[in-house]
């Protein structure tokens, strides 16, 4: 009998420990995983799941993961050593846009939308009236401080004169906790990334009253962050891993694969909650989306420089870096000359610049690119503003 | 000198054990707590310490809290000399937070016992994964065979070297040929079920 568990097949290419959290953008690195992707270009890649940010970001520093999809404020954190010792990470691509929701308490919501059809008035200034009316301060959870769940948060807020600290208490919640903490009172809402909203939804707990796209339209939200220290090794295996998740984020973002993911995501091994909660998140897996991740189109792998300087703007903003060469660090983290040569061979097209005006569409564009222009989706932001990432904005 | 520990393990078996080596020790009272809001359990027991099992998805919160010092809480062995200590930690997968600046000589038993019941425990663990893992291995081969013998009128030799050649033909494993053979077996029961 012993040879039922001695049959193991020998393994081979460069050792790859990829941690990822149970959230639907996972998809790339599970489906390259899955479709043999990784293997194929010689990667022997092993996908960890964790539990927690902070486990991603030590095993990332102390050399237990060599890779992560991360969001890319914690990378910026565990690169400047803010939350533990720091260790350097580069990151070749971009994963995800969109996805995240904020999700409030059932009655706060609905005195939201009502507030908000009555008066006219956006849905964060709609939450201002509700709080003004209310005896308590709002709490709502974020899912860690490095987020850009906080960041986007923080900005729609803003939009509204609300501010977290003064206005609104922001406290950490896992999201695997926040139903549990929504109807206990704990909190009364939460921003978190798929699928944590709709299944908070699907419990009866909350409704879901904006997603990333009603802050940023295309927001980025999950990178692929790859220890400084391996990249540099295994040059070869590095451009393999970007090909094998852009492989898998075309799979993803085509709308018929939709089931086919959600399903392959819904394992236990996996996310292991119900595919339907996973598929309304992914492209093509809802007739009337309001949150959806894109994986591929609108040069969504593409890591901007100018979403690298974004991020950290909105850090500074409220004060989680102090004063740090923004420039050298986004040109040091972001490495858009890292994806260029990965996917060259592959023959998809280049945007012709490593940074773009983030907020000035509107309406759908044309991307200067090589070969062929790249289809843009909108980007504005909610209060309309457009953030240019010159190297003149950026402070010393 | 006695320092307060919140110990968050859901390992109740494990979280005793080590509940009671600190105290024993007489230089740690132990306070345990779980559960979403760990901000209050912090604030109530107002640890110099936190010791958290790393498979709980609540060290994000923990990480958030400014109960104790005005500073956010200090992650393991940030900021010393010694990764060799937290990368010992990091694979028993147990981490502590460091909320008022103990002295790294006193934190340094306190987190050794941690890891050491947390390796032991983790070693029970592993061994117990497996043994259920080889013993459900086993029952489906049984289950596999006894289809085979009664379908395909095999003996049970003779139904042992089919699914054996089977794996050998496609070069997979055979525990995943027998796991694969009895769930297409059991669909196709369901399936032709009214």
């Amino acid at each position: 009998m012993s040879e039922v568990i001695a049959l193991k097949s020998p393994r081979s290419g460069t050792r790859l420990r990829i941690g990822f959290l149970r959230l639907t953008d996972s998809a790339p690195a599970i489906v390259a995983q899955e479709f043999g992707y990784f293997a194929e270009e010689g990667v022997d890649a092993e996908l960890v799941e964790e539990p927690s940010w902070a486990n991603i970001a030590d095993k990332l520093a102390y050399g237990f993961l060599d890779a992560a999809v991360i969001v890319p404020p914690l990378a910026f954190a565990i690169e400047l050593g803010l939350r533990g010792i720091s260790q350097k990470l580069v990151i070749p691509c971009n994963l995800s846009l969109g996805g995240n929701t904020v999700t409030l308490a059932r009655d706060l919501a609905l005195q939201v939308r009502e507030t908000a059809a009555k008066k006219k008035i956006s849905a964060p200034h709609a939450l201002a009236a509700c709080l003004a009316a209310r005896d308590r301060p709002l709490s709502l959870g974020i899912v860690h401080a490095y987020s850009t769940h906080n960041l986007l948060l923080r900005y729609w807020l803003a939009t509204a004169g609300l501010e977290a600290g003064r206005d609104v208490r922001l406290s950490v919640v896992p999201p695997a906790r926040a139903v549990e903490a929504l109807q206990s009172g704990q909190i009364s809402g939460f921003c978190a990334g798929a699928p944590w909203g709709e299944i908070a939804a699907r419990a009866g707990a909350g409704i879901n009253i904006a997603s990333s796209d009603d802050v940023w339209r295309g927001a980025p939200e999950k990178a692929f962050a790859v220890r400084n220290s391996w990249a540099e090794e295994n040059p070869a295996a590095l451009k393999g891993a970007v090909r094998a998740l852009v492989r898998a984020a075309q799979f993803c973002d085509a709308p018929e694969n939709a089931s086919y993911t959600g399903a392959l995501l819904s394992r236990q091994k996996y996310l292991g909650v119900d595919s339907h909660a996973i598929l309304s998140s992914l492209p093509g897996g809802a007739i009337a989306p309001h949150n959806q991740s894109r994986f591929w189109r609108g040069a969504a792998m593409f890591p901007w420089r100018s979403h690298a300087l974004w991020f950290l703007d909105q850090m500074a903003r409220w004060d989680l870096i102090g004063a740090v060469d923004r420039e050298g660090l986004a040109a040091r983290v972001y490495r858009c000359d890292l994806y260029r040569a990965s996917v060259v061979s592959l023959g998809v097209s280049l945007p012709k610049t490593d940074s773009k005006s983030e907020g000035a569409h509107a309406a759908r564009w044309e991307l200067e690119a090589s070969p062929n222009s790249i289809a843009m989706d909108p980007d504005r932001f909610c209060d309309g503003v457009v953030f240019e990432a010159t190297p003149a904005q950026v402070t010393f | 000198m006695s320092l307060t520990i919140l110990l968050i393990d859901t390992e109740e078996n494990r979280a005793r054990a080590l509940e009671e080596k600190l105290s024993q020790s007489g230089f740690a009272r132990v306070v345990r707590a779980e559960g979403p809001d760990l901000a209050a359990a912090v604030e109530r027991a107002k640890p110099d310490l936190v010791i958290i099992d790393m498979a709980l998805p609540d060290r994000d919160a923990l990480e958030d809290i400014r109960a104790v010092s005005a500073a956010s809480p200090v992650v393991m062995f940030a900021g010393t000399d010694d990764p060799a200590f937290a990368q010992e930690a990091i694979a028993a997968g147990v981490c502590s937070y460091n909320l008022s600046g103990v002295a790294l000589q006193d934190v340094r038993p306190i987190m050794a016992s941690a890891i050491a019941l947390f390796k032991r425990y983790h070693h029970v663990e592993t061994e117990l994964a497996a043994a259920k893992a080889l013993l459900n291995e086993r029952r489906l081969l049984e289950r596999a065979k006894a289809i085979l013998m009664k379908n395909r009128k095999m003996t049970e030799p003779e139904a042992y070297r089919w699914l054996q050649k089977k794996a050998m033909n496609e070069s997979r494993k055979l525990a995943q040929v027998v796991a694969d053979f009895v769930a297409d077996d059991e669909n196709q029961q369901r399936e032709s079920k009214p």
